[in-house]
């Protein structure tokens, strides 16, 4: 498999060597040909900085980047060429129309004339925004602005495409569809290096993923691999009626409890062996005369995998459960247990 | 880029403000209650146009692109540093190469001036336009996103050469230690091109008015390009 990207002991200080402000440190890694390669980490962690390095916005302090076989330092132009950004704020001309940012863009990367027209009509119909080709982009809502932030970035059909937090902010129905064009993207050949601190998002999309923190890289693998390595950091969820603050204390007394968190109207159980859990949630609710409305197991997630790599305790960060439905793998649903 | 920039960037009340009625303002201040024959209006005019209109671009515009993103999308794309700042400038010249063409038709519709050695004139505008420019982008290139804290700077700046060059009091009449400074300022040569051009005389030679505008234009490249790359190394 060739390398779209290799990165060689990477490292960025903003202002001067010795008295300035260390971002990314020594960092290294590959991003394969026709991947989706995932840069997670968390506010401040070197991701965006990474990203500017490998986009020829920022000069690495030291270190060396090479993509498509030519180094970054000494052979720019000819990556630019082949490269699509598409930043965290929707970089795009507010004074002209959906047509003539595309037009202009397409343009400033040398797409042949009689190509342009074409190729900007293909991207609008297929991002939905033909029909607002000649309003301007000032009027176009967030959403709108994303899918032709990345129209833009792709109009000369870049071999890698660069991703910053691509859906943040953006109500459901965009970034689900914004989503699905990354996948495509992708399925066409492009290379996708996707910077984000959603990790659901980078569970969803990504072949590999790499986790940054305080500069270092901390993990790079497959999610799946990822989470199988902290298959540790398991639990068990349990919804019990009626709810009540009291639960927390005795739960957390059961044998190979590690530590309870309360989750709107669940409680999650972190053990390390779900197993031998299960029935004692089962006869603690029996003897309490509790209803038992919902138990479920639950496998690490790429967040778990992330907070765990990151250092930040497992629990302390919200989980969003609408998210988390393909992990699951227990016993979901109505349980007339307790009586 | 040319067009884009003159779409989306010259039309904004900032640049209406210092790019198109600042020479007004400054020439009218100055030249109300004197005794001034149109033909020398014309030429203060034109110089004071080209030098404000042009150096009012680049503090303007790139902190402005910086801020909405934009810059970064030119950085990026493929192109050297060098073609991006020289089409930059390229727009500012033009723009001010236009408003000065509106300042000649004022002066000879409005107060019948002649254009006494026109191919200078072109030459003159063309030349001025791009060299202000230039230096406007020394100042665009001080890596902010905030226009206000380039404009300070930039003003104080503009408004010094000014008062330094030969604008309002000619050359010709200025004390030896006036005059050596006057040299220093860019405008002085503008303006003496100018009423080379517009009353067919100048203080100094005309071809050496040129040269030193173009050599003050390439001059004027040298300190965006360098802190670009500064800013790109340091990471501000």
């Amino acid at each position: 498999m060739s390398e779209a990207i290799v990165v060689e002991n990477l490292t960025k200080v903003y202002g001067r060597p010795g008295t300035g402000l260390l971002a990314v440190d020594q960092i290294g890694f590959e991003v394969h040909e026709g991947e989706v390669f995932g840069f997670l980490g968390p506010n401040g962690a070197g991701k965006t900085t990474t990203q500017r390095m490998l986009t020829t916005l920022l000069e690495p302090t030291s270190g060396r980047i090479v993509i498509f076989g030519h180094d970054l330092a000494r052979d720019a132009y000819p990556v630019k060429r082949q490269m699509g950004l598409v930043p965290e704020e929707s970089n795009v001309y507010t004074e002209l129309t959906a047509w003539d940012n595309l037009m202009f863009t397409a343009q400033l990367y040398r797409v042949p004339r009689h190509e342009r027209a074409q190729r900007a009509q293909q991207l609008l119909e297929s991002f939905g925004l033909w029909e607002k080709r000649n309003v301007r982009v000032e009027n176009f809502s967030k959403g709108m602005r994303r899918r032709l932030s990345i129209a833009m970035a792709i109009i000369h059909r870049p071999r890698l495409l660069f991703l910053d937090e691509p859906t943040p902010g953006l109500d459901t129905q965009s970034a689900h569809a914004i989503r699905d064009l990354i996948r495509q993207l992708n399925a066409e050949g492009t290379t996708i290096f996707l910077t984000t601190h959603q990790i659901e998002e980078a569970n969803q999309l990504c072949d590999r993923v790499a986790i940054i923190n305080h500069g270092h890289i901390a993990a790079i693998d497959t999610p799946e691999r990822l989470k199988a390595a902290f298959r540790r950091v398991q639990s068990v969820e349990v919804a019990l009626e009626p709810d009540g603050q009291t639960h927390g204390g005795a739960l957390s007394a059961l044998a190979g409890v590690t530590h309870v968190v309360k989750m709107g109207d669940k409680w999650r159980l972190y053990t390390q062996d779900p197993s031998m859990l299960l029935p004692q949630v089962t006869d603690y609710a029996r003897a309490s005369g509790l209803r038992l409305i919902s138990l479920s197991t639950l496998g690490p997630s790429l967040e778990d995998v992330f907070l765990e790599l990151t250092g930040q305790q497992v629990g302390t960060i919200r989980h969003d459960m609408a998210e988390e439905g393909p992990r699951r793998r227990g016993m979901k649903g109505q349980m007339g247990g307790g009586r | 880029m040319i067009l884009k920039d003159l779409r989306t960037q010259y039309l904004r009340p900032g640049m209406i403000m210092f790019a198109f009625l600042m020479p007004f303002f400054m020439f009218f201040s100055f030249a109300v209650r004197r005794d001034m024959a149109a033909a020398q209006g014309v030429a203060r005019l034109l110089a004071l146009t080209t030098f404000f209109t042009a150096s009012a671009a680049g503090p303007f515009i790139i902190p402005l692109e910086r801020r909405v993103g934009t810059y970064d999308r030119l950085l990026a794309a493929p192109m050297s540093l060098l073609t991006l700042l020289a089409g930059k400038a390229a727009v500012g010249a033009l723009f001010a190469m236009g408003v000065s063409v509106f300042s000649l038709l004022v002066g000879v519709v409005a107060f019948g001036a002649t254009i006494a050695r026109p191919w200078l004139l072109v030459a003159g505008i063309t030349l001025g336009s791009f060299s202000f420019s230039a230096l406007g982008l020394i100042f665009g290139s001080i890596p902010t996103r905030n226009p206000g804290d380039v404009q300070m700077p930039s003003t104080l700046l503009r408004w010094a050469l000014m008062f330094v060059s030969g604008v309002f009091i000619p050359l010709a009449e200025m004390a030896p230690a006036a005059r050596a400074v006057a040299y220093i300022s860019p405008l002085t040569y503008a303006q003496d091109l100018m009423n080379h051009a517009v009353l067919g005389m100048g203080t100094l030679s005309s071809w050496l008015d040129l040269a030193l505008l173009l050599a003050c234009g390439l001059l004027f490249m040298v300190p965006p390009v360098l802190m670009h790359r500064r800013a790109r190394r340091l990471g501000y």
